[in-house]
Formats: C-alpha cells, sequence, structure tokens
C-alpha cells in the first residue's frame, strides 16, 4: 500500500523532472527566458521549503528572506573574501541560517509567542537584519558583487541554464524532503500541532520540540539556497532584505495551500511566472503594485476556497478517482 | 498506597478569587473505574488539567504510579500513560479521522504505516463506523468526534484514561453503548478510568467508586449507592438541576 504510495511520487516526480528540464530547451537557450524560468524555480524552493512551518507546523512564518539573505551571504562573503567554493560555503550559509532560526525559534515557542504574534515577530526580523546589514560595520550602503570569475568552482556562469539547473536539483530535493517529513512521524506530530497544540501535548507531543525541528528545517533550505538567489540577482546588499519579496513567499504558500507541496509548487511558479511577464511586458516596476495583486488573490483564495490551490488538485484526484485511502 | 495508580494530595488550584480547586486528595485504584461528579463548576475540568499538566497546582502534589509528575509539561505526562479526552472537543479539522487516531498511535512508534494499521485497529474496537474513518475532522459529527477524540487517547496506550463528559449529548441507547464500550477498554486494555459525567445514570452504572466535588472540594467519596443516598451530596445538588 505504502509502496504504491511512494511509487505513484516517485513517477509524478520523474516527470516533473523531465518536463523542467526540457524547459531551457523550449525557450530555446534564450538567456533572458531561462533567467526568468531559474527565478520562478528558486521561488518555488522558496514556497515549498516554507510549506514546513507554513503548512506543516501551520506557523505563520513571515522571515523566509531573513534566512534566505543570511545563508546567502555567508557564502557569497565566503568566497569574497576566503576564496571558498559555494559548495562548500552554502552548507556554511544554511547552518548560519539554522543557528538563527534557533536564537529567534527557542525563546518564541518557549513563550508559547503563535499566531499574529509569531507573525509580526518573524516580519520584523526581516526589518531589524535589512537595519543592521545597512550599518557600515556589516554591508553598508553599497551593492555588493560577486568575483567576476566564471565556472563551477564559483557557481557563476556565462549562461544562466547552468545555474537553472542547479536550482532545479535543488527544488527536487526540497520536494523530497517535504514529502518524506509528510510521510513521517514528524509530519503527522507538526499537522497536529497546527490543528489544535493542546491537543497535540496532550497525546505527547513536544510542541515546542517539533516546531523548532520544522523551523530550522525550513530555515536551513532557505540558507542553503540563498547563494544562487544572490547569483541572480547579480548583487548583494542590505536590500536583500527584502521585506515584500519576504511576505510574496508567505503569501505565495497561503494561495497554494497549506501543507499541500503540489500546491506550494504551483503557485509559486504560475504567480512568479505571472509576475514576472507582467514586469517584462507592462514594465511596472512598482514593487508595492504585485503586493497588492497579491494581497487581493488572497483575499479571493480566502473567501472562496481556503485550501488553495490544492483543493484543485484534490478535486482532479477524486475525479480520476486516484484519491490516497478511496480504494 | 500500593494499589494505587494515581494519588492525589492537597491539591489547590486558584483563578484571581476563585478557588477551582480546593485542597482535593482521594487515590484511584489499579484497574478500577472511578465516577467524579459534582454540579456545574465544581471543578471536575480543572482538577483534570492539574493531573494532565496544563495546569501546575498551586498547593500539593500528584503521583502517578508513585512518582511525583507534579508540574510535569503534559507531553512528559503523556508519555508516562496519562490520556485525556476533552469536554470542549478538540478536533484535528483538516486531518482524517485515521490520521488523528494514528497520531495517537505514534507516541509508542515511529513506523507510520505500521501505526495506521494500528489505528485502524483501535476504531474498530471501539465500534467507529468505518465507511467514516478517512472522513475529514471538520466533517464528522460532534458525537463522532467525542469517539475519534477516544480512539486517539485510547491510541496512546495509557494506563489511566480521564474522560470529561463522553457521553454528554448521547441518546439512551447511545449511552449504554458508550458504557459497553468503555467496559471493555476498561477490562480488554486494562485501562484505569476516571469518568467525570453528569448523567447519573450513566455514572453510577459504570463505576465501582465514585468522588462528588462541590464548589473545588471533595464532599463525598464511596460506593454508587452510597454517594446516592448522602445528605451532603443531595444537598449539593439540591438548587441546581437534578439529573
Ligand atoms: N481558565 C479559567 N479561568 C478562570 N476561571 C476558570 C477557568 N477555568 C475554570 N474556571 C472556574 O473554575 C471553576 C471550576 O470550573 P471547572 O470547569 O473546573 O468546573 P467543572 O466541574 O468542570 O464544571 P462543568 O460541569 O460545568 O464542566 C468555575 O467557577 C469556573 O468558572
Ligand atoms: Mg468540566
Amino acid at each position: 500500500m505504502v509502496s504504491a504510495e511512494f511509487k505513484k511520487h516517485f513517477t509524478i516526480l520523474a516527470i516533473l523532472t523531465i518536463a523542467l528540464a526540457l524547459v531551457p530547451f523550449i525557450l530555446g537557450f534564450n538567456q533572458y527566458y531561462i533567467l526568468l524560468a531559474a527565478t520562478s524555480l528558486i521561488f518555488a524552493v522558496f514556497v515549498v521549503a516554507w510549506n514546513i512551518i507554513g503548512g506543516y507546523a501551520g506557523q505563520l512564518d513571515l522571515a523566509p528572506i531573513a534566512y534566505v539573505g543570511i545563508g546567502g551571504i555567508v557564502a557569497a562573503q565566503l568566497l569574497k573574501y576566503y576564496g571558498i567554493t559555494p559548495w562548500i560555503g552554502m552548507f556554511i550559509g544554511a547552518g548560519a541560517s539554522m543557528l538563527l532560526a534557533a536564537a529567534i525559534g527557542y525563546p518564541t515557542f518557549r513563550f508559547g509567542i503563535k499566531e499574529v504574534w509569531y507573525a509580526l515577530l518573524t516580519a520584523s526580523l526581516v526589518v531589524i537584519l535589512n537595519n543592521i546589514a545597512h550599518l557600515p560595520q556589516f554591508l553598508g550602503s553599497l551593492d555588493h558583487y560577486l568575483p567576476a570569475k566564471t565556472g563551477w568552482y564559483y557557481l557563476i556562469f556565462t549562461d544562466y541554464q547552468n545555474l537553472y539547473y542547479v536550482i532545479l536539483a535543488v527544488l527536487i530535493a526540497t520536494i523530497v524532503i517535504n514529502l518524506k517529513i509528510s510521510n513521517s512521524k514528524t509530519g503527522y506530530y507538526l499537522r497536529a500541532i497546527r490543528e489544535d497544540e493542546l491537543a497535540a501535548e496532550a497525546l505527547g507531543i513536544d510542541v515546542r520540540k517539533y516546531k523548532l525541528k520544522a523551523l530550522m528545517t525550513y530555515a536551513g533550505i532557505m540558507g542553503f539556497t540563498g547563494y544562487l538567489y544572490i547569483v541572480l540577482q547579480g548583487t548583494y546588499s542590505y536590500h536583500t532584505f527584502d521585506s515584500p519579496t519576504s511576505l510574496t513567499i508567505a503569501i505565495m504558500g497561503i494561495i497554494g495551500g497549506l501543507g499541500s507541496v503540489a500546491g506550494a509548487f504551483t503557485s509559486a511558479i504560475f504567480l512568479k511566472t505571472v509576475e514576472e511577464y507582467l514586469r517584462s511586458t507592462i514594465g511596472a516596476t512598482i514593487p508595492g503594485l504585485y503586493l497588492l495583486i497579491y494581497g487581493i488573490l488572497l483575499i479571493v483564495v480566502g473567501i472562496f476556497k481556503p485550501e488553495g490551490i490544492a483543493a484543485l488538485f484534490n478535486w482532479a484526484k477524486k475525479k480520476i478517482g486516484f484519491d490516497r485511502r478511496g480504494g | 498506597m500500593s494499589d494505587a495508580i494515581l494519588q492525589v494530595r492537597n491539591v489547590v488550584k486558584r483563578f484571581g478569587g476563585i478557588i477551582a480547586v480546593n485542597n482535593i486528595s482521594f487515590d484511584v485504584r489499579e484497574g478500577e473505574i472511578l465516577g467524579l461528579i459534582g454540579p456545574n463548576g465544581a471543578g471536575k475540568t480543572t482538577l483534570f488539567n492539574c493531573i494532565t499538566g496544563i495546569y501546575t497546582p498551586e498547593e500539593g502534589k500528584v503521583y502517578f504510579m508513585g512518582e511525583d509528575i507534579t508540574g510535569l509539561p503534559p507531553h512528559k505526562i503523556a508519555l508516562k500513560g496519562i490520556a485525556r479526552t476533552w469536554q470542549k472537543t478538540r478536533p484535528f479539522k483538516k486531518m482524517t479521522v485515521l490520521e488523528a487516531v494514528t497520531v495517537g498511535v505514534l507516541l509508542r512508534t515511529s513506523n507510520v504505516d505500521k501505526a495506521m494499521r494500528e489505528a485502524e485497529e483501535i476504531l474498530k474496537f471501539i465500534g467507529f463506523p468505518e465507511e467514516k474513518i478517512n472522513a475529514l475532522g471538520k466533517d464528522i459529527t460532534l458525537m463522532d468526534h467525542k469517539m475519534v477524540d477516544l480512539a486517539r487517547a485510547i491510541a496512546t496506550k495509557p494506563k489511566l484514561l480521564l474522560l470529561d463528559e463522553v457521553a454528554a449529548g448521547l441518546r439512551p441507547h447511545e449511552m449504554d453503548r458508550l458504557a459497553g464500550i468503555l467496559r471493555k477498554i476498561n477490562s480488554e486494555k486494562r485501562i484505569t478510568m476516571i469518568v467525570v459525567e453528569h448523567v447519573m445514570r450513566f455514572v453510577m452504572g459504570l463505576s465501582e467508586r465514585i468522588v462528588v466535588m462541590h464548589e473545588g472540594q471533595k464532599i463525598a467519596e464511596g460506593r454508587p449507592e452510597e454517594i446516592a443516598n448522602n445528605p451532603k451530596v443531595i444537598e449539593a445538588y439540591l438548587g441546581t438541576k437534578p439529573v
């Protein structure tokens, strides 16, 4: 029964990987479009990783870009000043983000800060990091550039397709981690915590421990991917800690449907692609405008379909008679 | 002392000016079904919360199998072997019935497949309708949920189970069926129980002994027939709705 489940996931994942791997070919290796595709893909990584804390554990974390930024900047600085390859730097960056997550999560969960208070606290973390990074002792007001070198050692390339494939690999790994968590004891425990903390605790769940585990896993993936995000952006600075971007990731996660990997993935790819497309065609560069559009989408989802895009998948599954435990 | 699985000693819990639990002491013997009754606001739920670690008593001690568990967090107490159900239900709305019960089983194993099969057996054991085990928590009735709550609790393999008004709202024939299920859990799974219930016919028939609380204090303890004729108990229930 479970191996069938696994096979099904494996098949879908294999098809998805092949389809995404073909995208650069379909785009005729047009560098501009591949850059856009890579951007959509990296947001899919962020949203799928966010699903661990936001979807499974149900904590409205608004600080994704804090963890992306810390991990990415650590790896970038290590490369720039010590010549350390991002192959190592990205792991150190992930570690730095996990440490930050532990420093935030431990007291937060210890004192039972949740819901709107947790959201506000994490939102302000991004603002605080932005201000700290702005200090002259840290990044100052300037834009920082990665070394003007190319090659696999630096993960900086003259063409975007290599980077695209690296991000694709990270995305697939992130999806696998998500599915593993979802079908494990941790996944069940996180969902129980999301549904009712007190009832979960009375069933023997160490709520604090599991929330922290979810937060650190998510932060680790964000931190690991941070360097790739900086490579895509071209530069890094205190602007990397961008609140609208951070909010966007959480909103995409909610629109996708809390706790649904497929929903998170689809939501990120679809919304980011539309956003980038609109940006390039209409040329609107008001970042607030996208946030407004997302806000409206969020309200629409909230009113009509609280399960988000995931509801569409469930509906389709039922139609095809593919429901998990229907048979 | 040796046959007491739970010992409550001089437990006090206040809310502002109200003394919700006032110097309560009693024993629960291994294997028995103990009834805990008292008019509304007597402090029964608060006492359950003191035993399960939701509240830390301000005074007094709780011993479970001879060990002091006062002030331990709820998840540690659950691990030691005390489970409970909730008067005000706490469903896992976006999880299926089967998943909710699986969460309970996972306390003693990490194998999800095994846990799920065991959860299925537990639901069968308490007679939960098989066609509803894949329904989401938000789609089942309150009565169904009370059964899920019970299944979730026994899934943690407790030695002691605290039931806070599981029978409330049930029709008489459903109540008889539930009493049968509880007896079966008690004898076959060897789970000791404290049953809080307002419906006298139900507790009186189910319990070997009964503890009566009134305004935070214990006013009587004894066999059901003794309790039914105890003047203090009758007085406590006078003026409140006799059930
Ligand atoms: N969290 C709380 N804050 C303040 N007062 C409380 C709280 N919980 C209970 N009380 C008060 O403590 C007293 C005991 O309440 P409790 O719920 O324990 O009674 P009960 O015996 O379970 O009643 P019922 O039969 O109605 O469920 C009541 O006066 C109640 O108002
Ligand atoms: Mg009560």
